[in-house]
């Protein structure tokens, strides 16, 4: 009964305290703006896709009506024949997107360093120069993004400071703590359940915030486990930073030392920490040039092109054994045309093994990260983070490997169809936009 | 004033929590300095490897033709300064590698912050970071119990009587604080000087002053406010809360907050809608490979009459070459017309940035911080344009050897010897003198200067208005 007394009394001096109200309902307006500059986000990233999707469909429109029409291709380029697999393929505006996730206004994450979409044609890569970010201020992607993430992990530590750094603090400024004792009985009992009361506010107001998104964009529905995680998380968030605070308040004497010892813990975990493991994986792992990519790309793909064409065709027949048995894999002569329009295939293979070597190197990288961990609380509860609002480095990871997998089917194909000798026409050129999701 | 200051040191001295926390941030700022300086080192080190490696496949080409050299290519790496030890700013999240080609004009690629998981928000542990986040805190909590501490315990009193007044007891704080803060500033700036003697310039030594003056002064305006805010407040509680508060608000919401306001007023367009826009430009100009269009003729007849000849055949020249070369120029002019004015919109967005300097000093300090350790967007708009300029000078070397080379209209298979190509100078970037980009952060010191001395005139002021006794 005196416990729930104590409880109730906490709210009543929260409400009568206008600094906390204030900070409260401060933190209450940045979460309600981080959301809807996440819902912005959200919404440009949609726009774009929907925009490249839109005008993806009127290409393809356009090259139908050649078929129609009888044309060969674009009227300024006499020399592009779309029956030929090789020009009607080039004229499949292929894209892959990653359309944002239905939780990204709850946390940005890494989503502002990389791009969401990418034009596939049949010399790119992974790390093409269209996979970079946005159009966007680089000293404003230093400071971040006001994110919800962000204020739940870094400033929801300090709202906490600010609501609780004078329990016991301002009864030691005044000399009244020994009141307490005999009033209540046990301090670190009547501590706890001031602290509860604010653990309490702030998981309901983060719990509040992550449902309202979830329900606004039907999260609960296709992202439920995420969801539920993310809720899970951030109650534990709360609690361990309200465990340091506690034993801090109780084991400090004074509410400035509380309040200078909490704000050090805070810095410590918030910063310090994180700023320490970031130095040392730079030591550790310095800016990749990526060099053999570069090599790659230039030198030895110059290389590639200077090899004769007998070279070439056994280069491609070792990647696809299947196109012995294409009509140009039956004839005895080489035709040097079609070497050259799927050599492409040839560079593919090579850039795929030198991606292998980069995403090992920073899969090194983050295997240092992940052991740090033990030491680093915020940084995992960040990365979890990202990892349920689909914004981490492995979500666009896995964007790169599904970019990879459109790059291997369009250049397959090309190299089938081409050594297949096919003779496109309409209906082909559809079983072709379907092989590639277009419903036309 | 002097015996005060003295004094107070004296008490500072005597307070073992003092004389740690001293020790630590001073042997933490030693270490991060110096392994600033070695990763900063290894970095340079990368760069210059990855340039060198790149240039020697140049070097060493097979007689090529020109024109094929042209898409070979070339790349430009970011250098490191050696002040990016004390301010790493925005080179994790650019780019270190730019492509260089003909026709085309690429991005920097291959950011830091891309290769990896998310590590830090506030960035790595370089002495920014300490300078930004964690000695103004110390500052703050020092100052706030230099005066409450001399209220609380009756000392105050006594020295007013002893014939001491307000304002010289605040003043004698404030500046008996600020040299411990700026102390802190020198031991990094010697560390950073010992470890970089080699290659130590005027410039260099100019930065590092201007550095250690643009910390000295938003030092000054937290302890002053901190001073204030404990002499005007009569609640220590409610003056300590409140310098935390406005101190959370300049170093993590208000840059947050800004930066995204300033990027909403005058947004980028997105990089498919900006590259079509280009695109469009480009094709109303020539095509090097598709030569058509009344611009090609134009020019074919220019360069025919040139030469007083009736066909292209009959040049002694190549005009393919000449074909390549106004292409590019075309290039040119709508890379500047499109860059030009995504830079100017990147600028105009930074001096709103600057501006928000007249409410938080934190986005001044922060902004001298970068541009000094020449880690900030002017550094780096600075090295995209001198990588420009370079790949113009190279696809115009290489364009002019085809077209004035030897070869002749249609001979597509003239090839330049790898002499030529060892005679193109390698991309070298000059890191910029700090006195020219000075006009660009005179706001930011405008607004420390201001806030520095308003708030001393404040205290000034407050301290002279109040009565004590």
């Amino acid at each position: 009964m005196r416990e729930l007394h104590v409880f109730s009394y906490e709210f009543k001096h929260f409400l009568k305290t206008p600094a906390k109200v204030i900070t409260y309902l401060f933190f209450m307006f940045a979460c309600a703006y981080s959301i809807y500059n996440g819902f912005d986000l959200q919404n440009k990233q949609k726009q774009t896709i929907q925009n490249i999707e839109i005008e993806n469909k009127n290409k393809v429109l356009k090259v139908l009506t050649w078929f129609e029409e009888g044309k060969s291709g674009p009227e300024s380029k006499s020399w592009v024949d779309i029956s030929n697999p090789y020009w009607s393929l080039n004229y499949i505006p292929t894209y892959m997107l990653k359309h944002p996730s239905s939780l990204l206004p709850l946390g940005v994450g890494q989503a502002e360093q990389y791009g969401y979409y990418k034009e596939i044609t049949n010399w790119s890569s992974t790390y093409d120069n269209d996979m970079v970010e946005e159009l966007s201020n680089p000293e404003r992607l230093v400071n971040g993004n006001i994110d919800f993430s962000f204020l739940v992990i870094f400033l929801l530590p300090v709202l906490l400071i600010i609501l609780t750094y004078n329990i016991k603090g301002l009864e030691d400024d005044f000399k009244f703590d020994k009141l307490i004792t005999i009033q209540f009985g046990a301090i670190k009992k009547w501590i706890f359940i001031r602290f509860l009361f604010y653990v309490f506010l702030l998981i309901f107001t983060v719990v509040f915030f992550i449902i309202t998104v979830s329900v606004i964009n039907n999260s609960l529905v296709t992202d439920f486990s995420q969801v539920k995680s993310l809720i899970l998380l951030s109650s534990l968030y709360i609690i361990f930073f309200a465990t340091i605070f506690y034993f801090i308040a109780v084991y400090s004497c004074g509410s400035s030392a509380i309040a200078f010892k909490m704000i050090s813990a805070w810095l410590l975990l918030c910063v310090l920490i994180p700023g320490s493991v970031h130095q040392f994986a730079s030591m550790k792992y310095p800016v990749n040039y990526m060099t053999d990519y570069l090599d790659v790309n230039r030198k030895e793909a110059y290389e590639v092109f200077e090899l004769s064409t007998d070279s070439l065709y056994y280069r491609l027949v070792e990647i696809y054994p299947a196109l012995n048995e294409t009509v140009h894999g039956q004839e005895d002569e080489i035709d040097n045309r079609i070497i050259r329009n799927t050599v492409c295939a040839v560079i593919n293979e090579m850039n795929k093994n030198v991606i292998k070597d980069i995403e090992q190197q920073n899969e090194a990288k983050n295997q240092l990260i992940f052991s740090s961990y033990w030491v680093n609380p915020v940084s995992f509860v960040q990365n979890k983070w990202n990892s349920y609002t689909f914004t981490d480095y492995y979500s666009y990871k896995r964007y790169r490997s599904n970019v990879q997998k459109i790059i291997d089917k369009k250049i397959e194909l090309l190299s089938v169809e081409c050594w297949g000798r096919r003779k496109v026409n309409r209906s082909i050129y559809q079983q072709y936009l379907q092989e590639f999701n277009y419903d036309m | 004033m002097k015996n005060i200051v003295i004094n107070e040191w004296k008490g500072l001295f005597r307070n073992r929590l003092f004389l740690v926390l001293v020790c630590i941030f001073t042997i933490a700022l030693l270490l991060t300095t110096y392994l600033g300086i070695l990763q900063n080192n290894t970095q340079i080190l990368a760069q210059k490897e990855a340039q060198e490696h790149i240039r020697e496949q140049w070097d060493s080409m097979d007689p090529t033709n020109p024109h094929r050299a042209a898409h070979f290519g070339s790349y430009a790496f970011k250098p490191t300064n050696l002040l990016n030890s004390l301010d790493e700013g925005i080179n994790a999240v650019t780019g270190n590698v730019l492509r260089l080609e003909g026709h085309t004009q690429n991005d920097v690629m291959f950011s830091e912050a891309s290769q990896s998981l998310l590590i830090s928000k506030f960035g790595k542990l370089k002495p920014s970071l300490l300078f930004q986040f964690i000695i103004p805190l110390f500052l703050i909590f020092l100052s706030f119990n230099s005066y409450i501490a001399e209220r609380e315990s009756g000392r105050l009193k006594l020295l007013l009587v002893q014939g001491a007044s307000l304002k010289k007891i605040v003043f004698s704080k404030v500046f008996s604080i600020w040299i411990i803060g700026l102390l802190l500033l020198i031991s990094t700036t010697f560390v950073q000087l010992i470890f970089n003697t080699y290659d130590l310039s005027f410039d260099a030594i100019f930065r590092l002053i201007l550095f250690v003056c643009s910390y000295g002064c938003y030092y000054l305006t937290l302890i002053t406010l901190t001073v204030l805010l404990s002499l005007i407040f009569k609640n220590a509680t409610g003056a300590l809360s409140l310098s935390i508060v406005i101190w959370v608000m300049w170093t993590v919401f208000l840059p947050k907050i800004i930066g995204n306001t300033v990027e909403k007023i005058s947004p980028f367009p997105t990089r498919v809608e900006f590259q079509n826009a280009m695109d469009v430009d480009r094709s109303k100009g020539i095509d090097g490979h598709n030569p058509s269009g009344d611009r090609k003729k134009e020019l074919e007849e220019k360069t025919l009459a040139k030469y007083q000849v009736n066909s292209v055949s009959e040049l002694p020249v190549n005009f393919s070459g000449i074909l390549m070369q106004a292409d590019e120029e075309y290039g040119n002019d709508v890379w500047d017309k499109h860059f030009g004015s995504l830079y100017k919109q990147l600028q105009i967005q930074k001096r709103n940035y600057q501006l928000s300097g007249f409410f938080n000093p934190f986005a001044s300090v922060q902004s001298l911080s970068m541009g000094t350790a020449g880690t900030d967007m002017f550094h780096h708009l600075d090295f995209l344009k001198q990588a420009e300029n370079y790949r113009r000078f190279f696809i115009k070397k290489l364009n002019d050897e085809y077209a004035f080379g030897g070869s002749k209209t249609g001979d597509r298979s003239w090839k330049a010897d790898t002499k030529f190509f060892q005679s193109v100078k390698d991309f070298s970037y000059t890191f910029p003198v700090f006195l020219s980009f000075l006009s660009k952060y005179i706001l930011d010191i405008l607004f420390l200067f201001i806030w520095s001395v308003c708030l001393l005139f404040w205290l000034k002021y407050s301290s002279e208005k109040t009565i004590f006794l």
